[in-house]
């Protein structure tokens, strides 16, 4: 997670800063309160159930939604400043592209577009699926429609890389050879990248980061290692009803109870006294936890965390 | 700012040589690929259109020459040929804001907007603004240029014969909306408006609908109010009302006729006409007061300020949708 090499620059810039974020659809609201800093070269993944607010958040970061509260910020821009939009690039969900169009012609569409366009680096990308430059996109199949779009969102070259549900549509081996070409990407030019997935699976090996949403609001954010150190699984014996007296003063983020057996995720708040055994969760447990239990306090980890003032200040504007 | 790779914009890869004559660049070279089937549609059938119409005014002129045009003798409508095919023509030239409004104007955001490729645009390094003028001014480019040619083409195959009104009655329809200015204003206001039904509806089928019953509107209220765009000129007579009507000048079209007296009032033109014979008629005409015809009409010379006048309104109303499409999609189009 080094990223002084990177254009991106310094350790301590934002790709993004989210200030009180919120976006009312008709039917309620998308995303509500949510404040969090993405640092720059980092690869993070946005999880969440389905309709948890995801796209809303990778929507408005891209400039194709405007919040209906709060302000977000792409390396100190707006999103619809054209800095931002030079610097971002934004690969939706259903990757659309122009069916009549070929392959030759989809890549010219970003060279003509993009001031700083890597025609190289698309075509590569191209390659790799041996995909015809001539064929027509309409004719193409899912997995290679799909790597066309993310050769168009490469050749970009940006600094900070929203993909929307990338794999959805993609079978093992080209998810595989795709998170390997994000991965070289982004350690390459320290590019950040925000990828989202209902499926954590997906994100497990790449991610340094992460962003939890859930029921339109942030549960967990920070890297990965805090986050995990920050949480115990613990498991003992418990007699009785209701909570074991030994975790109070704990954070309990979810505890179950079979038998007289307790296990419970928790974040101590200091030493932990009785007889329990202890492990380190791992990010599946830990994320399930916080998708179950929606009263347990959201964790933002210091370096995900944006200045109260300005959040103040950017909801009340 | 990102200083890296010294960005190596790899000229004209082999796959993408077009190898024309003229080479679009940026969001131009995009919207013209996009549309390309039918912008060249369009100047293709315009092309073809105005063959047509010069191949006709040939033939036309070469039998207005043998009665000696431009002052032919009297009797040379007796074989004239060539009132069909104007009809016929204009007849066809009129659906023009239907057709292009329906099928270019409708889905021009609405296919965007449906397949997601406005997504895939407005996330480029290009404003939504830029974008958004490009697609209206490239269209608007191209049905300027095929509406003026084919007005301009039509309007000279019609010229020699336009006084003569059994042909084409200048205050009609095919006559007044094929010439001058009118055409391409219509053609843009109708077409102006199907791209913002489009851009609210974001479906291409039900824009399409819509659109075409918008076109249809436009068509219905314009033809009534056509005629409202001149300034009626009134001429009256006062030789007494068994004399005949003024005769009006060529072309001139006739809105009213009717009885005068010598106050100024008027009876229609019906009156004292079941007189049966002339004497009864006159004493009756006598004992109304009548003193002659006042006749209302539009003359041909105000054909031009009317086009024009018209031409203005739509030409604003236009304006007004495509700052309303700016204003909404601004914002809103993705």
């Amino acid at each position: 997670m080094i990223n002084g090499t990177g254009p991106s620059g310094s350790v301590n810039e934002s790709a993004i800063e989210a200030f009180g974020l919120g976006r009312k659809y008709r039917r309620g609201w998308a995303l509500q309160d949510c404040s969090f800093r993405l640092p720059a070269g980092r690869i993070c993944g946005l999880v969440g159930p389905n309709g948890a607010g995801k796209t809303t958040l990778m929507g408005i970061t891209a400039n194709l939604l405007a919040p209906t509260t709060g302000v977000l910020r792409v390396f100190g821009s707006v999103p619809e400043s054209a800095e931002a939009g030079r610097r971002t690039a934004f690969l939706a969900q259903e990757k659309p592209l122009f069916r009549r169009f070929t392959v030759a012609e989809t890549l010219r569409l970003g060279r003509e577009l993009n001031p700083g366009w890597d025609q190289k680096a698309a075509e590569d990308i191209v390659r790799a699926g041996n995909v015809p430059f001539d064929a027509k996109v309409g004719t193409l199949s899912g997995g290679q429609r799909s790597r066309v779009a993310f050769a168009l969102a490469f050749g970009k070259r940006p600094d900070l890389l929203l993909l929307d549900e990338p794999m959805s549509d993609l079978d093992p081996l080209v998810r595989h050879e795709l998170m390997g070409t994000v991965m070289a990407e982004a350690a390459e030019h320290g590019t950040t990248v925000l990828m989202s997935s209902h499926m954590l699976s997906e994100l497990e090996d790449v991610c340094d980061y992460l962003l939890v949403v859930a029921g339109g609001g942030l549960r967990l954010a920070g890297e990965v290692d805090e986050l995990l150190a920050a949480h115990t699984l613990i498991t003992g014996a418990h007699p009785g009803e209701g909570t074991p007296p030994a975790l109070a003063g704990h954070t309990i983020v979810e505890s179950r109870t079979s038998g007289r057996q307790v296990t419970a995720l928790i974040r101590p708040q200091g030493p932990l006294h009785g007889d329990w055994h202890t492990d380190t969760p791992r990010l599946e447990e830990l994320l399930l936890a916080y998708l179950r239990s929606q009263q347990a306090p959201p964790l933002i980890t210091r370096s995900a965390q944006v200045d109260d003032r300005a959040v103040a200040q950017a909801v009340a504007a | 700012m990102s200083t890296m790779t010294p960005a190596t914009p790899a000229r004209a890869h082999a796959h993408t040589r077009t190898g024309r004559g003229l080479r679009l660049s940026g969001l131009n070279w995009l919207v013209w690929r996009q549309h390309r089937a039918g912008f060249w549609t369009i100047l293709a059938l315009t092309a073809a259109a105005i063959a047509l119409m010069g191949y006709q005014r040939g033939q036309m002129m070469h039998y207005l020459d043998s009665y000696g045009w431009p002052h032919p003798k009297p009797q040379w409508l007796d074989h004239f040929s060539s009132t069909g095919q104007l009809q016929s023509v204009s007849m066809t030239l009129g659906f023009i804001p239907v057709l292009l409004g329906v099928f270019l104007g409708a889905p021009l955001l609405a296919g965007d907007l449906e397949n997601g490729t406005a997504k895939l645009v407005t996330t480029q390094a290009v404003s939504r603004v830029r974008w958004l003028a490009t697609k209206l001014g490239v269209t608007a480019l191209v049905i300027v240029v095929g509406t003026s040619a084919l007005s301009a083409g039509f309007g000279w195959w019609w010229g020699p014969v336009k006084t003569e009104s059994s042909i084409l009655d200048w205050t009609s329809g095919a006559a007044f909306d094929n010439t001058g200015p009118v055409p391409v204003a219509l053609t843009l206001f109708t077409v102006i408006g199907g791209i913002a039904i489009g851009m609210l509806l974001r479906r291409v089928l039900l824009s399409m609908v819509v659109t075409f019953g918008f076109a249809v509107a436009v068509q219905l209220i314009w033809s009534f109010f056509r005629l409202s765009l001149g300034h009626v000129v009134t001429i009256t007579t006062h030789t007494g009302g068994m004399a005949e009507p003024p005769a009006l000048p060529a072309a001139a079209h006739e809105m009213d006729q009717s009885f005068v007296t010598a106050s100024g009032k008027l009876y229609g033109y019906g009156t004292c006409m079941h007189g049966s014979t002339p004497k009864a008629i006159q004493a009756c005409l006598d004992g109304k007061g009548i003193v002659g015809w006042s006749v209302k009409y539009l003359p041909m010379s105000q054909m031009s300020s009317m086009q024009w006048l018209g031409t203005s309104i739509l030409l604003a109303l236009t304006a007004a949708i495509t700052v309303f499409i700016f204003l909404w999609g601004r914002k809103r189009l993705v």
